[in-house]
């Protein structure tokens, strides 16, 4: 493979993209971790950060977007002709498109409308709608009745003009409600002097950083200077650099169209198409031994835990510094060990071959469902978090081996942990959810099938599939760090003998029985002939049509829970109550967005 | 077991043994019981962070009684004081804006902090107050050192002192700051916003003031 000036340029920006998402993800769990705890007592928490922008300006953002949307749906209309074989599915796409942000903006502004109260002639129509999981329905009704419609008058006599009125109408629809929902908003802040940009509190971060650069860098005069200086870099590297082997998409192919170029993205790929030339793996480096790799460089951050402790000259360092090191090495051991299993099945320590046969079969963490939950934890004690953060230990040692730091060095050693908690979901998702695979969406789109029997098909353009898919490894990468931030703020702390026996005496067992049961399995399964596999590959569809409909599930049932109305009951029994009912309500401490 | 009675020590006393606690095989497998924990805080995470996202928070004093956690987020959120608590001393003010305080130094007496001090002084020749009244040339009252008993209040024979701002004395920067003169006590306005009192007064000089007696004789 000859580096080329275009394979190095993209090599930087795919580098430049995975660093910081790592990083950006890793300082918003800083903040998240903080906000949650917060949440989860009824607190505020970190808010309070705003910057306040011009009424205009604000009015922009809010219009600008939409507009780009516009213009965007506009020119794929008027200036990209689809092949008339592609004209159903990009009638589909538009059509479902249309009636998503149709039934968003509705439900968005009843919310606001119910909350604040009706304030002109159409929040009074939205209101006499009632309830606005009417609207939520009314939308899953239409998404239901455009998809059947389309399957079934696809192919009967009114095809070219349903597939007309699917394109042309899901395209007028996505345009004006995009448009509504921006000029409602930009009018519906056009009296404020003042618009306070708050992103959830997400400013809030993005300040503790700038804080950090500014503040004293303190080294103590008995420390080794070279050493203490050396050992955040030494623990923030390593967690940084392995999420180069983890692909966050699928390989985007440039030459399939018939003049290859930015048109063949809005093409069709076929279903095991994989494309060698003027393609763009997203991954920023293919290496072949791919999991030896993160096991190799996650190592390395022990290293730098124990260097700062021992380079601080500070017996609590040492300490904290003494228990990071032996704790992460001995629940390395078990980390590898649950991944031999998984290897054997996948066959291969490529991650993004992994996924692939996570594509064709069925999910990791239904492959090897012991593995995933061994593999968690001990990624969770890896990144020397709560439950496990024995090694800083506030309660006992001060803060561990980052005793003596401060400023941006501290700051290193805090984002390090949480950029391990990103890769360490990063891979997980990768192994054991599938990374950028989603249930019955393959390269070519869309095919719902179980065995034999198939229940729906839907083509779809190349780069949607390959957007949905790096969107689905972004969201299931923030849900298992999300998850760990939920352990945190749920379980207490361990103690060491604890924690040293847990890991050697139960998790690496496990793990060890793990990796043999996998084997016999394996074996009984390559044994068995295709009778088994037919059926293993029966239990697979079964497991991602469970994963589907759990999904769809959980979206519904999050949106319904969303919108259910609130009702509140007033009382006035104390004087107090009075007061604040006569003042308007204690004022209110909400997280405006 | 559990009603079994053993001596401790040499005073016998006697206790009854704790059982040890009844650990269910899912107590031992820890991962439901891990599982359940979680459940509960995501269930909270959730309803929280949607109430607060959307402003359907319950408000904490007057929706108080809605079930869950109904925190007050101070300082953003404020309880404020009931009708009757004693918060910063305010001076009344008469119809006409000057203090009903008469300088009888009752507060100042009955104040077991001795924080109150007043600086009498009569009113000029041909005021009808004359020879009825006096009026505090200054009034001070060192907010440091008042412990809020609320004495004063009841000392005072005219309704001219009274705690009922609602205030909460702030933590100011330095001593001089929580040195409260008279034009200070008396700006501030009670509860219901008013300098005034609820209780009538007959004012020297007015048809319906009773006198004395050495006038009629």
């Amino acid at each position: 493979m000859t580096l080329t000036l275009v394979a190095f340029l993209l090599f930087v920006l795919k580098a430049f993209v995975v660093v910081m998402f790592a990083m950006n993800v890793a300082v918003i769990l800083t903040w998240a971790d903080r906000r949650q705890g917060a949440m989860i007592q009824d607190r505020v928490g970190p808010n309070r950060a705003v910057a306040w922008i011009p009424t205009k300006v604000a009015q922009a953002i809010a219009v600008g977007p939409a507009l780009a949307v516009i213009a965007a749906v506009g020119f794929v209309v008027l200036k990209l002709e689809p092949p008339s074989e592609e004209l159903g599915q990009r009638a589909m796409l538009f059509s479902q498109l249309g009636i998503l942000f149709t039934w968003l903006t509705g439900v968005v502004i009843a919310g606001k409308v119910q909350n604040r109260g009706v304030t002109n002639s159409f929040d009074a129509w939205l209101y006499s709608l009632g309830d606005p999981r009417r609207i939520f329905y009314g939308g899953l009704f239409a998404h239901f009745l455009a998809l059947f419609v389309g399957l079934a008058l696809n192919d009967s006599a009114f095809g070219p003009q349903v597939r007309a009125i699917g394109y042309g109408g899901g395209a007028g629809l996505l345009i004006l409600s995009v448009l509504f929902g921006a000029l409602y908003a930009a009018i519906s802040i056009n009296d404020e002097p003042r618009v306070g940009l708050r992103l959830a509190g997400l400013l809030h971060p993005a300040a503790d950083g700038l804080k950090t650069i500014f503040k004293e860098d303190f080294i103590p005069p008995n420390a080794d200077k070279f050493l203490h200086s050396l050992a955040p870099f030494i623990s923030f590297f390593p967690a940084l650099v392995v999420m180069a082997v983890i692909p966050f998409g699928d390989t985007l192919c440039f030459s399939l169209g018939k003049d290859g170029g930015l048109g063949s993205l809005l093409t069709t790929v076929p279903r095991d198409g994989v494309c060698t030339e003027a393609a763009i793996r997203l991954q920023v480096v293919d290496l072949n031994v791919g999991l030896l790799y993160f096991f190799a460089l996650a190592g390395t951050g022990i290293v730098g835990a124990a260097l700062a402790g021992w380079a601080s000259d500070n017996k609590y360092s040492l300490l904290g510094g003494v228990r990071a090191a032996s704790q992460m090495v001995s629940y390395e051991v078990t980390m590898g060990l649950t991944l031999v299993g998984a290897v054997m099945v996948y066959g291969t320590l490529r991650v993004d071959q992994m996924i692939e046969w996570q594509s064709q079969n069925a999910w990791g963490i239904f492959v090897q469902p012991a593995a995933f939950f061994l593999f968690f934890t001990a990624s969770v004690a890896e990144s020397k978090r709560i439950p496990f953060d024995i090694p800083e230990g506030e309660s006992e040692i001060v803060a561990g081996y980052f005793t003596e730091y401060a400023g941006m060095k501290f700051a290193m050693f805090f984002f390090a942990e949480y950029i391990a908690v990103v890769t360490s979901a990063g891979l997980m998702s990768a192994i054991f959810l599938g990374g950028w695979d989603l249930p019955f969406l393959y390269r070519d789109g869309l095919h719902v099938s179980i065995g034999e029997t198939v229940i729906f098909e839907q083509a779809l353009p190349h780069l949607a599939i390959v957007l949905i898919g790096a969107l689905g490894f972004v969201l299931k990468t923030l849900t298992l760090c999300w998850l760990q931030l939920m352990i945190r703020w749920t379980l207490p702390r361990f103690r060491y003998d604890q924690l040293m026996r847990l890991g050697w005496r139960k998790l690496l067992p496990a793990s060890l029985a793990n990796v043999l049961i996998t084997g016999v399995i394996v074996m009984a399964i390559v044994q068995g002939g295709p009778a088994v596999g037919k059926f293993m590959s029966l239990v697979a569809d079964y497991t991602k049509a469970f994963v589907a409909l759990a999904g769809i599930g959980g979206f519904i049932y999050f949106i319904v829970f969303l919108v259910k109305p609130v009702h509140k009951r007033k009382s006035l029994a104390s004087s107090s109550a009075e007061f604040a009912a006569a003042a308007g309500g204690t004022r209110s401490a909400r997280m405006s967005a | 077991m559990s009603n079994q009675s053993t001596t401790l020590g040499p005073n016998k006393v006697t206790g009854v043994t704790v059982a040890r606690p009844n650990r269910t095989a899912s107590v031992q497998t820890y991962i439901p019981e891990v599982a359940k924990g979680l459940g509960i805080t995501m269930k909270h995470f959730f309803q929280n962070t949607k109430e607060m996202v959307f402003g359907q928070r319950n408000d904490p004093v007057t929706e108080g009684i809605e079930d869950g956690i109904n925190c007050v987020s101070y300082p953003e959120q404020k309880r404020p004081y009931p009708a009757r608590s004693r918060g910063v001393h305010r001076l009344t003010q008469r119809d006409d804006g000057s203090p009903r305080c008469v300088a009888c130094l009752c507060c100042s007496t009955a104040c077991p902090a001795q924080c109150i001090h007043i600086e009498a002084a009569e009113y000029p020749e041909g005021d009808p107050r004359r020879g009825y009244e006096r009026f505090p040339q200054r009034f001070v009252i060192d907010e440091l050192r008042c412990i809020f008993c609320g004495f004063c209040v009841e000392a005072c024979p005219c309704d001219a002192i009274r705690m009922d701002t609602g205030i909460h004395a702030a933590p100011y920067d330095s001593r001089e700051q929580f040195i409260f003169e008279k034009d200070v006590l008396m700006g501030f306005p009670g509860r219901d916003g008013s300098h005034l009192t609820a209780n009538p007064r007959h004012e020297p000089g007015e048809g319906s003031h009773p006198g004395l007696d050495r006038d009629k004789h």
